[in-house]
């Protein structure tokens, strides 16, 4: 099963943001969305995420329509990491990923919470104020939050994850342990798909590119496929080398 | 309610929840051991009191008491979920105009009720849904004004509020000054809040409204701690959002509404108490909600035992009592903002 | 009107209240005066008038004549009172006029068994009259009553009921103020215990048009031209005061301005509707008179 998504067409206000996309979502893969600012990354996942509605198009999540699948339902099969809000009020940082067990059954909750804090290498950050830990910190926090959504006992369907820049405050190394994760997830049968800006990584670990420009899908298919320089170049306006044995992008 | 419901609060927070338990029912009796008139509790148990004592202690001090838990709870629960929905630590009935809309509904039913004919058995409801009404009708404002609550910028909201009072006490003193004297009395005291008066049958179908709707609205705990996030995340989560600020905006009505219908505006509860109960715990919901009731409760047991004893045998206006505590705390709780 | 007919006129309207109203409003004597609670200062001041004072345990905030007074516990505003705080004086007797409040409390306090009474008030001569005779009937006292309305009253009414069919002053635009603030000056409307004052002289009050106290704007004073105005505030009555009064611009314009025709008086005593209004209103009218 997979998510299939079908001549979406998203509408804000007047404006058209997203013009007739149509991709997929795989179980077992990592399918990055790339593309400048403004193309509709974040509109696009806001709308697989139910958080947007569409004005044309489908959204088939395991064979049903998006309409058809009731909100809680959403919920156990796909989990979302974006932008997040400030939190007002003092929670503990546990607390925070305690708000993406949405099954709220509390004898599996310490065990899950376990398995994350040590995936995710957030042990020392679960006793903390939520509010004093860094941007960074913050960030590892939801990463952890939204993992630990799936992490519950519905097993019926396949289930998905998606993350919108959910490394933009992160240091190299906690870059690297949040993309080695993803790839576990994909090997574990979730499907996983991300917005990014770093090229390198796209083409690193996604298994399918998808490249966004101005709201339109103009190129979709593997690395090897989409990314080349003639490509890239001209969605990026910037003069872009793609080199195939080092597997690196070079564009300064 | 989940069964984990009280599993999931931290030992803290249990031990937090059993203090108050305490406080609240030392309160109690306190609240019905002391007035203004003489009398030995012992001698309840015995059963030596004579009739006035006993009309004292059970047509005088019982309801004036119980009601004033009810409505103390009603005041806290409604400021925990306000402050919960609206992500904003300065929400309160009080401030963001619903208790003055509650008043304005009970005003015009105090005076222009007179002329509308209604049924004798209609009228004993006809005041506090006319409160309630005035309530749904500023929180609907509200809404709008905030877009739906997707602005919960701080600034709106409390701007909203003051004109929302404005409004609100230029409605109340239009009525006053067109009415004749007897309904004056009704309105004259609204400003500032008093248990006085209070008997069982004035209070016991509010009693009954403020039970259910509270019992109805600790459902909410969950969802509110997953709103904390921000509306999309709450959304993802599985979180009807529209239908928890109806739900909260319909609760919130209901009880402070019916608790003004009874005994006019009394403000700061809503804002302090909350407040104080996150600092004692923390900031999740299924133990702030119950948390604020205990303590909402109990705090205004004691403000109205204050209000009638410290000049007795006369007695202040309650609302005095919980504002002279409340604006302090709201001192306080700026200058704190102001550090963060 | 020769002392007889006052009796009779006293006792049917005895008898009225007897037979036909609820027993808060009647006269009867009361089984017990022994602890009397007051909320209304002409109560007060009757109860001293009749030397019935030492049965007082508790009064209002109004009642402040006389001295004495000061000593006494108070329960607080009479449109709130506590009906625990009154039970706990202990009283036999609760006197009070129909401004008690809140309604709850007095329903609490007739459910408790004490006897509650609410002096009607007619704001007239015979309303006077009738309230001191009320009053000293449910004490036990209406022989005594009837003596002292004698020997300190009836000749003081019957004056000034002369002065009133006498007519001289029917004409005479007179408005009574009860408060002067720059931004508000609140007059007697219809309907309130100062256009009851005025009428008691015989004279005509110019803002009887509208209802209650409200306040009026200088131009409408001086478009009404008022030849007197009664201000209920003695401690305005120094020259001084008189002066600046009269300096005010709004003032000088009307008759009673420019003749300096402010009479100032005690406000309990015009307005109180007990004993002492009658005196006051007589002295006034005596003075309007010259």
């Amino acid at each position: 099963m997979s998510i299939c998504v079908n001549n979406l067409s998203c509408k804000i206000g007047r404006k058209e943001i997203l013009k007739n996309i149509s991709l997929e979502i795989n179980v077992g893969e990592i399918i990055a969305i790339l593309g400048p600012n403004g193309s509709g990354k974040s509109t696009l996942i806001n709308t697989i995420s139910g958080n947007l509605k569409k004005n044309s198009g489908e959204i088939i999540i395991n064979k049903k329509k998006i309409e058809q699948i009731n909100l809680k339902k959403q919920a156990l099969i796909r989990a979302t990491m974006s932008q997040s809000h400030k939190i007002l009020y003092d929670f503990k940082s546990k607390e925070i990923i305690e708000l993406g067990w949405i099954q709220f059954n509390s004898s599996n909750f310490s065990e899950a919470l376990k398995k994350v804090s040590v995936e995710c290498n957030i042990l020392d950050l679960l006793e903390k104020n939520f509010s004093i830990l860094s941007g960074g910190e913050q960030q590892r926090i939801h990463f952890a939050r939204t993992l630990i959504q799936l992490y519950n006992d519905f097993r019926d369907e396949e289930r998905y994850y998606f993350f919108d820049e959910p490394s933009s405050n992160l240091d190299l190394s906690h870059e690297m342990t949040l993309f080695k994760i993803l790839k576990q997830k994909a090997n574990e049968s979730y499907g996983v798909l991300i917005a990014l800006h770093d090229l390198n990584l796209a083409y690193n670990f996604a298994d399918k590119i998808a490249i966004l420009k101005k709201g339109k899908l103009v190129h979709y298919g593997t690395p090897e496929e989409v990314l080349n320089n003639k490509n890239l170049s001209e969605v990026y306006e910037l003069p872009i080398r793609v080199n195939k044995d080092e597997r690196m992008i070079k564009y300064y | 309610m989940n069964k984990s419901y009280f599993f999931n609060l931290k030992s803290k927070q249990k031990i937090i929840i059993l203090v108050l338990i305490f406080t609240f029912l030392f309160s109690l009796i306190t609240g019905f051991w002391n007035g203004s008139y003489d009398l030995e509790i012992i001698k309840f148990f015995k059963n030596e009191l004579d009739n006035i004592q006993q009309f004292v202690l059970k047509k005088i001090r019982f309801p004036r008491v119980i009601l004033a838990a009810f409505v103390g709870s009603s005041l806290a629960l409604s400021g925990a979920c306000l402050q919960g929905l609206f992500r904003n630590p300065l929400a309160d009935p009080g401030l963001i105009g619903v208790s003055s809309g509650a008043a304005l509904g009970a005003a015009f039913s105090i005076v222009l009720g007179s002329e509308i004919i209604v049924g004798g058995y209609l009228k004993t409801f006809l005041l506090p849904l006319s409160a309630i009404l005035g309530s749904v009708v500023v929180i609907v404002l509200l809404s709008i004004i905030t877009n739906g609550f997707k602005n919960s910028n701080i600034t709106y909201i409390i701007l909203a509020g003051i004109a929302i009072n404005s409004l609100a006490g230029v409605g109340i003193g239009f009525l006053t000054y067109i009415s004749d004297d007897a309904e004056l009395r009704g309105l004259s005291f609204w400003s500032m809040g008093s248990f006085e008066g209070i008997s069982w049958n004035l209070i016991i179908p509010s009693i009954i409204m403020i039970l259910i709707t509270t019992l109805w609205t600790l459902t909410f705990a969950r969802k509110l701690d997953i709103i904390q996030l921000g509306e999309n995340d709450a959304h993802r989560l599985g979180v009807n959002i529209r239908k928890l600020k109806i739900n909260i905006i319909i609760s919130s009505s209901i009880i402070v509404g019916v608790s003004t219908s009874l005994v006019g505006m009394i403000g700061f509860v809503g804002l302090v108490v909350p407040h104080l109960v996150r600092l004692l715990g923390g900031s999740n919901h299924n133990y702030l909600l119950i948390a604020s009731i205990l303590f909402g409760s109990s705090l205004m047991i004691i403000a109205d035992l204050i209000s009638r004893t410290i000049i007795q045998p006369a007695q202040l206006p309650v609302g005095l009592i919980t504002s002279a505590i409340g604006a302090p705390f709201f001192l306080w709780l700026i200058y704190n903002m102001k550090r963060k | 009107m020769n002392n007889r007919k006052y009796y009779l006129y006293l006792f049917l309207l005895l008898i009225f209240n007897w037979s036909t109203s609820q027993k808060n409003n009647s006269c009867v004597k009361t089984i017990n005066p022994s602890k009397v609670v007051v909320a209304g200062g002409s109560i007060t001041e009757i109860l001293y008038f009749l030397n019935l004072e030492e049965k007082i345990v508790g009064i209002d905030v109004t009642s402040n004549f006389p001295e004495e007074t000061k000593e006494i516990q108070s329960i607080g505003y009479v449109r709130n009172l506590s009906s625990e705080g009154i039970l706990s004086l202990e009283p036999t007797l609760v006197l009070g006029e129909d401004d008690m409040g809140p309604p709850t409390t007095i329903n609490q306090i007739n459910e408790s068994g004490i006897d509650l009474r609410i002096i009607s008030e007619s704001q007239n001569i015979d309303g006077i009259i009738y309230k001191i005779m009320c009053i000293g009937s449910i004490m036990g006292k209406e022989y005594e009553t009837e003596n002292i309305i004698n020997n300190q009253i009836l000749n003081q009414a019957n004056e000034l009921k002369n002065i009133q069919k006498k007519n001289n002053l029917k004409d005479l635009n007179i408005m009574l103020v009860l408060s002067m603030q720059p931004s508000s000056i609140i007059v007697a409307g219809n309907n309130t215990s100062g256009n009851s004052f005025i009428k008691m002289l015989g004279a005509k009050n110019i803002f009887d048009s509208f209802e209650g106290w409200k306040s009026v704007s200088k131009e409408s004073i001086i478009k009404k031209n008022p030849d007197y105005i009664l201000i209920p505030e003695k401690n305005l009555h120094k020259n001084s005061e008189v002066e600046k009064l009269s300096e005010d611009l709004m003032f000088k314009n009307t008759n009673a301005g420019k003749k300096g025709n402010f009479i100032f008086e005690d406000g309990m005593a015009m307005l109180g509707f007990g004993p002492r209004t009658i005196l006051s209103a007589l002295k006034i009218a005596k003075i309007i008179n010259e």
